[in-house]
């Protein structure tokens, strides 16, 4: 069971709790296996505990590279697009 | 965060992944590991996907409920039916696994005792502070995701002196079983994907042995669907390359050496044994136990249980064969007729992880 949700911590309490915002529902979460956490700092909640910091250098390196492919593959889908319109037309003549 | 779930992007990675395919003399068979990797793969239709482009994805043990063997099942059963004023506390799934004597839903608990769904093993905790006329048992089932969540909340109950909380603790590796499925040779495997969030928490050193003892590529994936596809493309490459490596393809996520405390606290609390799973028998050092220090809050020896491995599943059930992906769900005869999500008669059907219930849910209108 892996499930593990990422989510922001926006309140870190005494003894090793805080509050966590998961799309806007602030939910109890034990921080004490975190090091160095901060409000604002992203994690991954499971079971009730963070169990690792979201890295954001890296989480943003891996987004800019997918919405790179899903550009390219944009551009493919209007070629292919665009082809099909042509080989219709030229069907029709 | 959407880009993770993006259709584009998903098209865009496959047409990555069938270049690299198209090159390759046969179709690739990995295994992922991990429940969750297996739902990604059905709910966003990868199965089907990844077919036609000659990648076979094979589901493997990592569903905790799934590999918990009967007889853990049946001591919990025993524990809340037979003795009075228990308060058994455990995971939702677990209360629904059909075992020899019923289930922890269906068994009627003994005077005074009564079994409570937690989401978190702190609200186990809380129980024992709040009723300490009750003895509080938390059935703990889990990997290495899970574990330091466990070992951590006995720590504070050790530290606190409580006399009335233990758990009955089902604590399970990951490594150990991908060697044994590996040394076994039943299914060719060409590759594996690790799970993201295991890995987290172990980092990326316990996979090395797949590597460099048995030269079978693998990369550590995350668990939205383009997650898995960059760990598939990683595979794809080691095999194009001839190298076996572990690669880690969910590094915002998972760092080289995992969770330092984490990992500390496991250390601290738990020592390996060797352990009965469901399906693959006895694989040794492939368990945890508290140590003999925490003893105390080991169910296990607290109250004597003596429990006996290897007792195997109900009758007709193929449970253990999905778990070592010899057989997929529906080879079992038993599927989607007698065996479904509302009247389970395995635990593959039970957990939202199972190979089975997956299988079940997204899978069952299409070409059965």
């Amino acid at each position: 069971m892996c499930l593990g949700i990422p989510a922001k911590v926006v309140k870190i309490e005494e003894s090793n709790f805080g509050k966590v915002d998961y799309l806007g529902t602030k939910v109890k979460t034990n921080l004490s296996l975190i090091e160095d956490v901060k409000i604002g700092d992203w994690v991954i909640v499971h079971a009730g505990f963070a169990i690792s910091k979201l890295n954001e250098e890296e989480a943003k390196e891996t987004l800019l590279m997918l919405r790179e492919l899903a550009s390219q593959q944009a551009t493919e889908d209007k070629k292919n697009d665009v082809e099909a319109r042509k080989n219709n037309q030229k069907q029709r003549i | 965060m959407e880009e993770f779930r993006d259709k584009r992007v998903i098209q865009a990675l496959l047409v990555e992944l069938e270049k690299k395919t198209r090159a390759l003399p046969s179709s690739i068979r990995i295994m992922e590991v991990c429940g969750t990797h297996t739902m990604t793969v059905h709910r966003y239709g990868l199965k089907k996907l990844l077919e036609n482009i000659g990648v076979e994805m094979i589901s493997g043990p990592g569903c905790p409920v799934c590999i918990t063997p009967n007889e853990i099942h049946e001591a919990a059963i025993e524990l809340v039916t037979k003795k009075k004023n228990f308060i058994l506390t455990t995971f939702g799934d677990m209360t629904r696994v059909p075992s020899r004597k019923g289930s922890l839903q269906t068994e009627v608990p003994a005077s005074g005792s009564v079994v409570k769904i937690v989401y978190s093993p702190e609200e186990s905790l809380e129980q024992a502070r709040s009723n300490p006329e009750k003895n509080v048992v938390f059935f703990g089932v889990g990997f290495e995701t899970t574990i330091p969540a466990i070992a951590l909340t006995v720590r504070e109950a050790f530290f606190e002196g409580l006399t009335n909380f233990s758990i009955l603790s089902a604590l399970w590796l990951i490594p150990p079983p991908l060697k044994a499925i590996v040394e076994a040779k039943e299914i060719a495997i060409d590759g594996f994907l690790y799970p993201g969030h295991v890995s987290a928490i172990i980092g990326e050193k316990p996979y090395q042995f797949i590597a460099e003892d048995y030269s079978i590529p693998g990369a550590i994936a995350g668990f939205e669907p383009s997650d898995m596809l960059l760990g598939i493309s990683s595979i794809l490459d080691q095999i194009h390359q001839g190298k076996a490596m572990v690669s880690n393809e969910y590094s915002r996520v998972v760092r080289p050496t995992g969770n330092p405390k984490a990992l500390a606290v496991m250390e601290e609390m738990l020592e390996t044994k060797n352990a009965y799973w469901r399906g693959l028998g006895l694989i040794p050092l492939s368990g945890l136990k508290l140590k003999k220090k925490y003893s105390n809050y080991d169910a296990e020896n607290k109250f004597n249980l003596n429990i006996k491995g290897g007792s195997g599943d109900l009758p007709g059930c193929r449970c253990g064969e999905v778990l070592q992906g010899v057989i997929s769900p529906p080879q079992c005869s038993l599927f989607a007729k007698k065996c479904n999500p509302n009247s389970p008669y395995g635990p593959c059907m039970v957990s939202f992880e199972g190979a089975c219930f997956v299988h079940y849910k997204y899978n069952r209108g299409l070409n059965e």
